[in-house]
């Protein structure tokens, strides 16, 4: 990894090296009271201080509605099956997002390769950028608030500079075509420790984690535990919607109009709906709501963790400023952890106010 | 190249059937960009909107528009389930009673007679009020519904996905779950939550209390979170979905600092016979 | 894969998973275009149907195990996940046994033979063939769990002088929907394969005349007849969820090891990649470490039995 400091200023320079070497340029900026990463026309735009979006960046990579192939019913012809060309800078991910990347990449790109997500993730630059921890950040606890691997360049805020990770070799290209920059100097270098101290300060004391998945194969079967979680949950999956780590889909065919061609695509799914583990003659293995929280968090903290040794989790908190109710990482596990919740411990339904 | 899945067979013969309801729908289809090249997957025989031929005796589908407000929409109703293999109704008040069941109750009904009717009788040719008029209730508390696509009006898109999902046999695919996972995919920032960030702001607050609920909580997903990606409160038009937990939103919304009368009163737009019945559930659930 | 240290001893192989995609670099999410070649109505709801790939490099490299499992595209439709019925060594066909119960099954029964219908596959693992060369083997089928393992005893079959004793218990509702019945009879008279068939009604509702000369009531009165030697016997079991640790009772009380006991199970698996996370089972995947488990396996899998 080569390492460089440039100026703010010089985030212009990038910008305008990205714009003219990929497609599309895309990053977070400001919709309403929240941060959304969109396609970006000017560094002006971009807001690269952003607490957190409401969607993940793996959204290029796993669109929520996605073409796998046209068809035609007549003859059973496949056609239009390549995935989708283009090439994309994603600028400003945090450690948290591209951490959960890497994850989906051991999914998408492991026994068997999915050739849509191949493609998206291979044709896009992914420029990582540090943050500082917001109320409910669980990030620490489950080890995704660092990054070493996984982006082509990471810019670390040094208040008046970036520090500059750069890991790949377009990357490197990149800096010496278009950004003026210059080698860290021993203060550089001390000022980026002191940033990462004030960082690891900067996080609430974190959930422990001991025996979480031996605890939650003990409790699996506390029906108490589940219902009282399951009675409260709206069954929206707003929480998978946003999950940077979920990654379920359903497969839909649509017929057009006129009866003779259509289109298979793929679709978000979420584990929390009713249909999710139902099979053909309606025989659902998850028929309540508490069964279905209790697998939704289990695949998180026991499932993912026994196939890979990685919790399903980033603790970037979207899913707890999208549930309504106040399910999430943390909520759940501090209920395996105590015997029983006190009766007056009513969960907060608006931790520190999200506005996703 | 090969024979095919009903390649052989005759177009299905289709009606289009309305009750109690303003057209809305018929006017969303008959706008439907694709409306000729749907046709030619059926063989259309009946539409009021648009062809001038009678109601024949014999057909396969049957599309209906509109809510059961009369004791003639019933008996209809019957003897359309006798001929129609498949029933699939479209909009609110077909598939939910719609802004007709807002009156819920035969006190309610007799009031909105009186109140629209004061002489008692119907229009300029001073017919009188049917006796016969009912309760509004949606087509399938009547009949067997085999398909229904919901909202007010029908996305035409839709319709045009179920019905020929509907000639390939295909099961109904109404999305079970309620709208709030569709507002984060089109990233749309939630009104509750905003709220709830307003209450440390008095200008904010002012507009948290003056907006009507978002009924996105409870009511079925699919239509694209079409009107909170327009700005606008989701006013429950699609039906309360089969997922939706009412009582943990009734909770939610209590907490959120908002009136559950008030909420419940929204609902009752577009959901007051689902309400009724439920009612009746809940009842018969704590007796 | 360190994952399956904790799995039982004799590990489904992972060669099984047949690498067709790998081998043509194909996309798996493309279903390959397959004629039906034959259709045979087995029950009343229930058909057998050949079929074959069109694509000679793809029927090539289509070769799979005993108890894998296919996903069958009707397009507009979409895709259901069934287990192959005939044996790997029947070259070029595939055969699939499909009870009309869902929207694709139901528009595969509407379907004529000539048609072309999409499969994606073969998925998941198999059971241990090669572990069980040399070993007795009892099979137990209920209903509709006959399918995956009709591929199974057609493999024996083929290669039967590698086999010690074979068992097969077959148990159904009634006559009328025993699979495979007019096979299975044949076989009655055979000394290689011990072979007993029980319904659970000897009233045929389709043939109500024909008087049923089998046994009557659930495979597991079977057993106290039978003479194991469980260090040298392989059990495999497969039909309803329900019949399972009745099944397995029996074969443990036959003092069978969990671990030589394989079940096939059923879930909802969409991608039959391990991506679409509709078929997970405790912490795997039913289209990647399964449908075939060994018991210890699935009774470690929460919510598998």
């Amino acid at each position: 990894m080569i390492y460089k400091i440039i100026s703010k200023g010089a985030l212009a320079d990038l910008f305008a090296g990205l714009q003219e070497t990929y497609d599309e340029v895309v990053g977070p900026q400001e919709r309403g009271p929240a941060f959304v990463f969109d396609k970006l026309s000017s560094v002006d735009e971009v807001r690269l201080n952003y607490p957190s979006t409401i969607l993940p960046p793996t959204k290029y990579f796993l669109p929520a509605d996605e073409r796998l192939f046209r068809f035609d019913r007549s003859t059973g012809d496949v056609y239009d099956s390549e995935p989708a060309q283009g090439t994309r800078a994603i600028l400003g991910m945090h450690p948290c997002d591209i951490n959960a990347v890497l994850m989906m990449d051991e999914i998408f790109m492991g026994d068997y390769v999915d050739p849509y997500y191949e493609t998206a993730r291979k044709s896009s630059f992914i420029i990582g950028v540090s943050c500082m921890p917001e109320p409910g950040h669980l990030c620490a606890a489950f080890g995704a608030d660092e990054i070493h691997r996984g982006f082509d360049l990471f810019l670390t805020d040094l208040g008046d500079r970036y520090f500059v990770s750069c890991r790949s070799v377009p990357a490197s290209e990149l800096m010496d075509s278009y950004v003026r920059s210059c080698e860290p100097s021993a203060e550089d270098i001390n000022d980026f420790q002191e940033r990462t101290k004030r960082f690891k300060e900067a996080f609430a004391p974190m959930p422990k984690m001991d025996q979480l998945p031996l605890l939650y194969g003990a409790k699996y079967f506390d029906e108490e535990l589940w219902e009282r979680i399951g009675d409260d949950c709206l069954s929206c999956g707003a929480c998978a919607s946003v999950c940077p780590c979920c990654y379920c889909f359903d497969v839909r065919d649509k017929v057009d109009p006129g009866g003779k061609t259509g289109m298979r695509h793929r679709i978000w799914d979420s584990c929390l709906k009713s249909e999710h583990a139902e099979v053909a003659h309606g025989h659902n293995f998850r028929p309540t709501r508490a069964s279905r929280v209790r697998y939704r968090f289990f695949h998180k903290f026991v499932g993912n963790f026994s196939r890979t040794g990685k919790m399903l989790c980033v603790g970037c908190s979207r899913c707890g400023k999208a549930c309504k109710v106040g399910i999430n990482p943390g909520s759940v596990i501090e209920a395996l952890q105590k015997e029983y919740l006190p009766d007056t411990a009513g969960v907060e339904v608006f931790k520190g106010g999200g506005a996703s | 190249m090969t024979p095919h899945l009903f390649a052989a067979a005759p177009k299905p013969r289709v009606a289009v059937l309305s009750l109690a309801s303003d057209f809305g729908c018929q006017v969303a289809l008959s706008n439907f960009p694709q409306l000729l090249e749907s046709l030619e997957t059926i063989e259309l025989v009946y539409w009021q909107l648009v062809l001038s031929a009678d109601l024949p005796d014999d057909f396969d589908i049957a599309i209906i528009e509109g809510a059961v407000t009369t004791t003639e929409h019933e008996q209809f109703l019957l003897k359309v389930r006798g001929v129609a293999k498949t029933i699939i109704t479209i909009g609110a008040c077909a598939g939910t009673g719609g802004v007709p069941g807002m009156i819920d109750s035969q006190e309610s009904l007799k009031q909105a007679q009186q109140e629209v009717y004061p002489s008692g009788q119907e229009g300029a040719g001073a017919t009188p009020v049917a006796d016969a008029r009912l309760v509004p209730r949606p087509v399938s508390a009547v009949i067997d519904v085999d398909y229904t696509i919901p909202g007010c009006p029908i996305d035409s898109g839709e319709f045009s996905n179920i019905l020929q999902g509907a000639l390939l046999g295909v099961n109904e695919r109404t999305e079970r779950e309620p709208l709030c996972a569709y507002c984060k995919i089109i990233e749309a920032p939630c009104f509750y939550l905003m709220q709830g960030i307003a209450v440390t702001s008095a200008k904010a607050q002012g507009a948290a209390t003056t907006a009507t609920p978002c009924l996105g909580l409870v009511t079925q997903t699919g239509c694209g979170a079409l009107c909170i990606g327009k700005g606008r409160p989701c006013t429950g038009c699609r039906g309360v979905a089969i997922d939706a937990n009412l009582p943990a939103a009734r909770e939610f919304v209590r907490k959120a600092g908002r009136s559950v009368e008030e909420f419940d009163a929204a609902l009752r737009v577009y959901n007051s016979y689902y309400l009724e019945q439920r009612s009746g559930d809940e009842h018969h659930d704590s007796a | 894969m360190n994952y399956l240290n904790d799995m039982s001893e004799i590990n489904l192989s992972l060669q099984d998973r047949t690498n067709a995609y790998r081998q043509l670099g194909a996309n798996p999410f493309r279903p390959w275009p397959a004629r039906i070649t034959s259709i045979t109505q087995l029950t009343p709801k229930e058909k057998l149907f050949e079929l074959r790939l069109i694509d000679e490099k793809v029927r090539e490299a289509f070769t799979f195990t005993a108890g894998q499992f296919v996903e069958l595209s009707i397009f507009g439709v979409g895709e259901a996940p069934i287990s192959i019925s005939s044996a790997p060594s029947k070259q070029g066909f595939i055969e699939l046994c499909i009870r009309e119960v869902g929207t694709v099954t139901a528009a595969i029964h509407r379907m004529q033979c000539g048609d072309v219908v999409g499969l994606r596959g073969p998925f998941g693992r198999g059971f241990p063939f090669e572990d069980m060369r040399g070993q007795d083997i009892l099979l137990v089928a209920g209903g509709l769990g006959i399918a995956p393992l009709k591929s199974l005893i057609n493999h024996i079959h083929d290669e039967r002088h590698d086999f010690g004793k074979v068992t097969i218990l077959l148990g159904a509702r009634n006559p009328s929907e025993i699979l495979f019945r007019h096979e299975f009879d044949m076989w009655k008279h055979r000394e290689d394969f011990d072979l007993i068939m029980t319904v659970d009604d000897a009233v045929d509702p389709v043939n109500p005349d024909v008087t049923w000369d089998g046994e009557v009531g659930l495979v597991t009165r079977l057993f106290d007849r039978l003479d194991i030697e469980p260090a040298h016997t392989f059990g495999v079991i497969c039909g309803p969820p329900v019949m399972y640790p009745f099944v397995v009772e029996e074969m443990r009380k036959k003092q069978l090891k969990v671990d030589r006991i394989f079940v096939s199970i059923e879930r909802r698996m969409k991608c039959g990649i391990g991506m679409c996370n509709h078929c997970a089972v405790g912490h795997q995947y039913t289209c990647i470490e399964g449908p075939v488990f060994s018991y210890w396996d699935a009774i470690n899998l929460q919510e598998a039995i």
